[in-house]
């Protein structure tokens, strides 16, 4: 497995973990909940930076070499997928807005729609990295 | 998912040249081994450049390397 493919994957669980985490009842309601919030993607962002740095220090040579062109096809294509996602998401988030009338929850729901939209897009990535294109 | 309508002979050339690894292929075509992995197993077709920087790391022309099958498969 190459080194962007182990960094695809830890995008990508530890996003549902993040997910996950924002789906806990309580989030973002009062200060205790928004120090919630800011301790998840305080740990989402440390675990992000260790177990990279982890699968770097176990293959530097990968790690140090530029993106080449599939690469970066493949980035597209996940992007494009995960783009998709995201103007689904924000829209549904913005019908349900006008259809209870809770601006709070539709702030809730498209920060859901963001981090579903990375999910998927790295889920993207790891399926064409298994394909190979 | 069809694969892309070029065969390669790339393998063969490796094998004919003193079984270069796709490591040693991948770093003098700039490109990642899985790249060459997958340009070999027919998974991924690369750009103009890149058939060109393969082909002439063995020394032959483009034509010996890379094949379109494309008629052949409509």
């Amino acid at each position: 497995m190459s080194f962007r493919e182990k960094c695809a994957w830890i995008s990508f669980v530890l996003l549902v973990l993040l997910a996950i985490g924002m789906a806990m009842p309580g989030f973002l309601s009062g200060i205790d909940g928004l120090h919630y919030f800011l301790a998840l993607l305080l740990g989402f962002a440390l675990l992000q930076v260790l177990l990279r740095v982890i699968i770097a220090w176990q293959a530097p040579k990968d790690a140090r070499t530029p993106k080449d062109e599939r690469e970066h096809l493949i980035d597209l294509r996940a992007t494009r997928i995960g783009f998709y996602a995201l103007v689904a998401g924000v829209l549904l988030s913005m019908l349900l807005v006008h259809l209870h009338g809770n601006p709070w929850g539709g702030l809730h729901s498209m920060m859901l729609a963001v981090l579903i939209a990375w999910a998927i897009k790295f889920a993207g990535e790891i399926v064409y990295y298994r394909r190979g294109r | 998912m069809a694969s892309p309508p070029l065969t390669n002979t790339i393998r063969k050339l490796r094998f004919e040249h003193g079984e270069m690894t796709q490591q040693a292929l991948a770093d003098r075509v700039g490109v990642t081994r899985q790249t060459i992995n997958a340009i070999e197993l027919n998974k991924y077709s690369p750009s103009l450049e890149v058939a060109f920087r393969i082909a002439s790391v063995f020394g032959a022309k483009l034509e010996d390397v890379f094949t379109y099958d494309g008629d052949e498969q409509a």
